[in-house]
């Protein structure tokens, strides 16, 4: 079983590494977001009237309202950085499945000894990993440039337990669900464009995270980070039992057109 | 080594195939001759575990694919109608990608016989995209054969291929016989299955006709007696398909007119007998020789009506 799941991560990943366009976007994609926190956290406290504390910014000891402010902002961070399994996992699974289509390679694949669900947790893990990978090497390089731009100070109040908690936890759960819809959505779509559309339903909860967040709505303590994580999972399991059922040998011949 | 007993096979309210039973020997090939829609794929992937059947029993080496469709893989190789390649990747990786989803301890080695025998060794290393057609079949040919089936279920091998492309393909495939492999070969090509196969089995959804090539030739032509005279009466010609062992009386102009008889053997000498009676002056009477097309042609349209 390791070595035929082995096997279709070999060859999963050395496909990512020979398409330009998967490479370009596993790079520019965490590149732009990490980009985008520190720039928005630079420009937007120049933006703040004196003296005042804007909506979801919490008082903290020895901090001005300038630094306050763009604590808010860094902590969204691990918001923005769940976007990068989200959209990267669904480009990988779209572009996955979808050469298999065009290139007419499940049936052969199918007469090999693999099993349906060897090739689905294949695949899953094939994008997921990466994405994972990616979105914990932007954390990395978020907190470095932060601390390089002398905002290391500020750091204690954004590298929370909840912080760590949605990196190790929402990441891969998000990654996973990310990966299956884009699974999905490439077993009835002819190209990866349309297939790509179902990553909207991950995206779109994300921005309004960040929205409900910023505004002081909801706040995100490790515990509702655990349950979120938890949610998550049950919905990856939920997931990955419809998309083995898209799995299932005579579903790929007969209906994936 | 194959064998498909009462292989039956729905879509909703389409049959696909009904009811075949069909034996393939070890060292035997067997050409599934039918027009499209015949069944022809789902009885391939059927037999391959693909597909389940909707009723009946396909085995290959003794085993189910249906039931065990990861150990039957083993002993199946199978060509797909499309060859399907990862184009970006060379064909050797190809190959071993497939190669590694079977227990084979060589890997290497699996995939360079293969490649050997269908002529693409020194093209292990190129990517499969900048391949031609006939190039991708024979790729795809040596793909079901890395681990050695004993069975090979082969779904229109020569198709689209150009008639060098075929005929080296065609060689390679007579080379399984004398392995002792048992190849079942799907086609429309008549001559190739002519050439190729021990037994032709001619599928309408259902089994029409199984036999050899010569066997079922010759159950055809021995029906069909052609006779040439100096002149036809229309009314001669009508009273003779009224006779009771004259299936059918065509004229074919030219003073030919072709006789279908049900007993050759007993019709032959009535038939000249009846006409010499009727006043006919009969100059030829010969059996007619048929193509295998003409046979096949004749049993798909007697199917159909």
């Amino acid at each position: 079983m390791i070595r035929r799941v082995g096997n279709i991560l070999l060859k999963e990943w050395i496909g990512m590494a020979k398409t330009p366009s998967s490479l370009l976007f596993g790079g520019v994609i965490p590149l732009l977001l990490v980009g985008q926190a520190i720039f928005l956290a630079w420009v937007l406290p120049r933006f703040l009237a004196p003296g005042t504390i804007p909506f979801g910014a919490t008082a903290a000891d020895g901090l001005t309202e300038v630094e306050q402010f763009r604590v808010l902002i860094l902590a969204q961070f691990r918001f923005f950085v769940l976007l990068i399994p989200a959209m990267i996992a669904n480009v990988f699974a779209t572009l996955s499945i979808v050469e298999e289509k065009i290139t007419r390679t499940l049936e052969p694949l199918l007469a090999t000894p693999v099993r349906t669900w060897e090739l689905l947790v294949g695949k899953t893990l094939s994008g997921a990993i990466p994405a994972v990978l990616l979105a914990w090497a932007s954390a990395g390089l978020f907190v470095l440039l932060t601390g390089a731009l002398g905002w290391g100070a500020l750091l204690g109040h954004v590298l929370t337990l909840s912080w760590y908690l949605s990196l190790f936890l929402l990441t891969p759960t998000i990654s996973i669900l990310s990966f299956v819809l884009g699974v999905i959505g490439s077993s009835r779509a002819s190209d990866a464009k349309s297939a790509q559309t179902l990553a909207v339903v991950v995206v779109l909860p994300l921005f309004a995270l960040i929205a409900v967040q910023v505004t002081g709505l909801v706040w995100f303590t490790p515990l509702l980070t655990g349950i979120v994580a938890a949610g998550l999972a049950a919905l990856d399991a939920l997931m990955l039992a419809l998309a083995g059922r898209l799995f299932a040998r005579e579903s790929i011949v007969m209906r994936w057109r | 080594m194959i064998r498909a007993a009462e292989l039956t096979r729905r879509f909703g309210e389409r049959l696909a195939v009904d009811g075949l039973t069909l034996d393939v020997a070890g060292g035997e090939i067997v050409g599934l001759l039918g027009p499209n829609g015949a069944g022809k794929t789902t009885t391939l992937r059927m037999i391959a575990g693909i597909l389940a059947p909707s009723s009946g029993r396909a085995e290959v080496a003794g085993i189910d694919p249906t039931a065990e469709p990861a150990r039957a893989h083993e002993a199946i190789g199978l060509l797909t109608e499309a060859p399907g390649f990862y184009e970006r990747f060379t064909a050797e990786r190809n190959l071993a990608y497939f190669a590694r989803f079977y227990p084979l301890q060589d890997v290497d080695r699996a995939v360079g016989a293969p490649l050997d025998l269908v002529g693409l060794a020194d093209r292990r290393r190129d990517r499969v995209g900048t391949f031609s057609k006939g190039m991708k079949q024979r790729l795809a040919l040596a793909r079901a054969l890395v681990h050695e089936p004993r069975a090979l279920l082969l779904d229109e091998p020569t198709a689209g291929l150009d008639p060098e492309a075929a005929r080296d393909l065609r060689t390679v495939i007579l080379g399984f016989k004398h392995e002792g492999r048992a190849v079942l070969l799907s086609t429309h090509n008549l001559t190739e299955a002519e050439d190729l196969s021990d037994r032709i089995a001619v599928l309408r959804t259902r089994l029409v006709a199984v036999d050899t090539p010569d066997a079922l030739r010759a159950a055809r032509e021995a029906r069909v007696v052609r006779v040439t005279a100096t002149a036809w009466e229309p009314r001669v010609v009508r009273a003779m398909e009224a006779e009771e062992y004259v299936l059918s009386a065509t004229d074919a102009g030219d003073g030919i007119v072709r006789f279908r008889l049900a007993d050759p053997a007993q019709g032959r000498p009535r038939l000249v007998a009846d006409l010499v009676e009727r006043g006919v002056d009969v100059l030829e009477v010969v059996e007619e020789t048929r193509s295998l097309e003409d046979v096949y042609l004749d049993l798909v349209r007697e199917e159909d009506s």
